[in-house]
């Protein structure tokens, strides 16, 4: 090889292992810099109130725990929701619907993924925040009903992607031997496809717990955001992300301003151990 | 003699794949290598131009060497220049994997990893190896289609020409007509026969009849071991 | 099976479709429905001319030109600055990394694409803080910033989309590719980037898609609600999706709330256009794939 090549190839290689090291480095360094900003936070006395129900700023109390309920109280339900409604779909859409109609339904499902949150919310602050209200007789319409409703819808396409390529993943070979055997499509289902895909399922799963945890808008704009531990469910409740949103209009060197961070690394670190789980599920032998 | 193997063994993964082969290829002839599939035809072909599989752990042991315009060349030094080997012992495989690219860029590509850079050397080899290979007359109109497009016998003399460019001392043929029909195939025979002029040629085969007809000279592989028949 | 089951299970499946499929025609029309009737050269322009406004020859009020310009500017922005980076790393993890390394950066690019946008966007916000006590208060929230917390945000994706795209070559081209005497690094700039490229530009258009509809992430890195259009890297902007939530929360009046359904519908057409023009590039050059 001429020396001009293998500088050529030096550069190249090298080009390539900077970048794998500015990603490496990016993902450490938005824990790490979250981490250094909310350390006067992390200090002995104000970590005590950190974790507890009283959000007094100007007291200097800054407890997240209704902001923690309130991030369970809106994902977990939301969650449990989409979840079977998806694989419902995924069925629907791989298996029970006529074949005509499948790609179109895999096909809104995917172009459902491209829709922008924030057109959600607006939508729904205008057409079900006044339902919720009507429904519930009380409060304002502005609860965890309608953001839990809401963040089911979001998530749900997310899931759905993953459960059917799931499910497609399933050889050919056993789908046409249960055919073969007489199988109707509801049992191929049962029988073939459920069991085969408990672990990409329990992926989806967390996936979608994941999204629904890390949103912002939908918690933002409809579920209240009351600094209080989720009560009722037409109710208000504040969630970790939503806080910071609200949080952030305050004065910067403020400790009250310096909890986000902290409700940063929280974040943060929830959503990197629901990424080792479902990592174990859908990867499967390499994890 | 162009290429020397002398007690050749390739083990992998604690499998013995060839045992103490030795093998001697005359300049400007065909040797041919038979023998039942899956034993190590290929591999024994991947030696000379070092294109085993990138698996970690092919221990290989005694010596292999090649004459390139008179130099002798060790083909297992660790450090030997693998893209300069590789157009001096150009392969062509089975399949003909044609690039979805045009079918000039198909041949010319090979001159471009040389680092040829004038448009009109480049045109002219790319012209002289697509004669070489049979294809010149059938593509001489349409070199900026697709190379996708054409039938398989013309993929393959694609890949033929692809091998070809570089003007390469040695040609290793890896079953080049085994999925092709009867009119490909010997329309590639034909072009071989006529490449041993000016090119050292190592056919592997598991065809007897296309042995026959071709080879100047056969090995047969079998249980690791070569053996000379011819 | 009994007949019985099959059917709750079928029905169940068809209902859960008809659900999600109701819930999304629902939200979805009423803004298609409310948000057409207010389609017009005064919403984008406001009671500027649009020839001016187009060319920046006129400031425009109560339009939405300048949340369109300002969010066009920050997706193209935010890509081109993670094309790079991104390209390269799945460049990287398909071909050069090997072992734990790459155990490791797979790790955190599967971690990267599961942090929530506010926590980037919180990232972009203390990265700002850093910069502007660094200059002396001469950097802050604006575009620029936005646009690296935006790129960080869809780094994760193009890494993916990339590396997948690359480890799709078969084996035998790559055999193939070798033999002709190619290095790594020619093989993979003159035959495998090529190959990928449709994959890739998929890649970039979805990435686009994902920018122009953030709103949490840029809420922290500078838009704002009324900036005109963007004027300079390192200073304010507005965005659709801002602009959006901003109405939401509080409009003065009809005329107000009906501009937000304007541009609710117009950022919904844009990403469904853009992920329109994305499955069209799928078809287009993987017939076989979905």
């Amino acid at each position: 090889m001429t020396s001009r090549r293998r500088l050529h190839e030096w550069a190249g290689e090298g080009a390539a292992a900077s970048a794998a090291l500015v990603t490496f480095g990016l993902t450490l360094a938005i824990f790490g810099f979250l981490g250094w900003l909310a350390r006067p936070l992390l200090s002995g006395e104000t970590l005590t109130t950190l974790f507890t129900s009283v959000w007094q700023p100007a007291r200097g109390q800054f407890g997240i725990l209704p902001m923690i309920w309130g991030t369970l109280a809106v994902a977990l339900p939301a969650t449990l929701i989409a979840f079977p409604v998806s694989l419902g779909f995924a069925c629907f859409a791989t298996h029970l619907a006529p074949p005509r109609v499948r790609s179109l339904l895999k096909g809104i499902a995917g172009l459902m993924t491209g829709i922008p949150t924030v057109v959600y919310g607006f939508s729904a602050v205008f057409l079900l925040v006044p339902l919720v209200r009507e429904m519930a007789g009380r409060g304002s319409g502005f609860s965890i009903t309608a953001a839990v409703l809401v963040l089911a819808l979001l998530i749900s396409p997310t899931m759905i992607l993953v459960l059917i390529s799931a499910f497609e993943a399933v050889p050919r070979a056993w789908q046409e031997s249960f055919d073969a055997m007489g199988a109707t499509p509801e049992e191929t289902v049962w029988h073939l496809l459920f069991p085969l895909a408990t672990r990409p399922m329990a992926g989806a799963l967390l996936l979608g717990l994941g999204r629904a945890t890390g949103d912002t808008l939908i918690a933002l704009m409809l579920a209240g955001n009351a600094v209080m531990a989720p009560a009722d469910p037409f109710g208000p409740a504040r969630t970790l992300t939503s806080h910071i949103a609200l949080v952030m209009a305050a004065d910067f060197d403020s400790l009250e301003f310096r909890s986000v961070f902290a409700c940063g690394i929280l974040l943060y670190l929830i959503i990197f151990g629901l990424t080792l789980l479902v990592r174990r599920f859908t990867r499967g032998p390499e994890a | 003699m162009k290429i020397s193997i002398s007690n050749l063994s390739f083990r992998y993964d604690s499998k013995t794949i060839l045992n103490a082969v030795s093998m001697e290829v005359p300049e400007g002839s065909l040797t041919a290598i038979t023998g039942p599939s899956g034993e190590g035809k290929s591999t024994l072909l991947s030696v000379i131009n070092r294109l085993w599989r990138p698996e970690e752990g092919a221990r290989v042991t005694g010596s292999a060497m090649a004459n390139f315009k008179g130099i002798t060349t060790n083909l297992l030094e660790p450090h030997l220049d693998l893209p300069s080997l590789r157009r001096n012992a150009a392969m062509v495989f089975q399949n003909p994997t044609p690039l979805p690219f045009s079918i000039y860029k198909n041949v010319s590509l090979p001159l471009t990893f040389a680092g040829v850079k004038k448009k009109d050397e480049i045109t002219l080899k790319v012209k002289r190896a697509l004669n070489r290979a049979g294809l010149w007359d059938e593509v001489k109109e349409r070199l900026s289609e697709p190379a996708t497009r054409l039938s398989g016998g013309q993929q393959q003399r694609l890949a033929l020409a692809r091998a070809l460019v570089t003007e390469p001392e040695i040609l290793l043929l890896d079953e080049p007509t085994s999925s092709l029909d009867a009119v490909s195939r010997d329309r590639i025979e034909a072009q071989l026969m006529e490449l041993k002029k000016s090119c050292t040629l190592l056919l592997v085969s598991h065809s007897e009849s296309q042995v026959t007809r071709l080879a100047d000279r056969v090995y047969q592989l079998k249980g690791g071991r070569l053996e000379r028949r011819l | 099976m009994k007949p019985f089951q099959r059917v709750l299970l079928r029905g169940g499946a068809g209902l859960s479709t008809l659900i999600l499929l109701s819930g999304l025609f629902v939200f979805l029309g009423n803004i298609v429905l409310k948000g057409l009737p207010t389609l017009s050269l005064a919403l984008i322009f406001g009671e500027a001319s649009p020839i001016d406004a187009l060319f920046l020859k006129e400031r425009v009020f109560d339009g939405l030109l300048p949340a369109i310009y300002g969010t066009v500017c920050l997706i193209l922005l935010s890509v081109a600055l993670a094309l790079p980076t991104g390209l390269l790393t799945g460049i990287w993890l398909s071909h050069f990394g090997k072992g734990k390394a790459k155990a490791v950066l797979s790790l955190c690019i599967d971690t990267l694409a599961g942090v929530p946008s506010i926590v980037v966007g919180l990232f972009g916000f203390s990265l700002a803080i850093i910069l502007h006590k660094a200059t002396a208060g001469e950097i802050g929230p604006s575009l620029f910033i936005a646009a690296t917390t935006l790129s960080v945000l869809v780094l994760p994706g193009i890494v993916r989309n990339t590396q997948l795209a690359l480890e799709a070559i078969g084996l035998e081209t790559r055999l193939a590719v070798t033999a002709m005497g190619a290095t790594p690094v020619q093989a993979i700039v003159r035959v495998y980037l090529p190959m990928a490229s449709p994959g890739i530009f998929r890649g970039a258009i979805l990435a686009l898609g994902r920018c122009a509809e953030d709103t949490a992430a840029i809420m922290l890195t500078g838009v704002v609600a009324t900036a005109g259009v963007p004027y300079a890297l390192f200073g304010r902007f507005e965005a659709l999706p801002f602009a959006i939530f901003a109405i939401a929360s509080e409009y003065a009046g009809p005329e107000e709330l009906a501009q937000g359904y304007g541009a609710a519908l117009i950022l919904l057409l844009l990403c469904a256009g853009l992920f329109g023009i994305s499955a069209l590039i799928a078809r287009r050059f993987h017939p076989d794939n979905r």
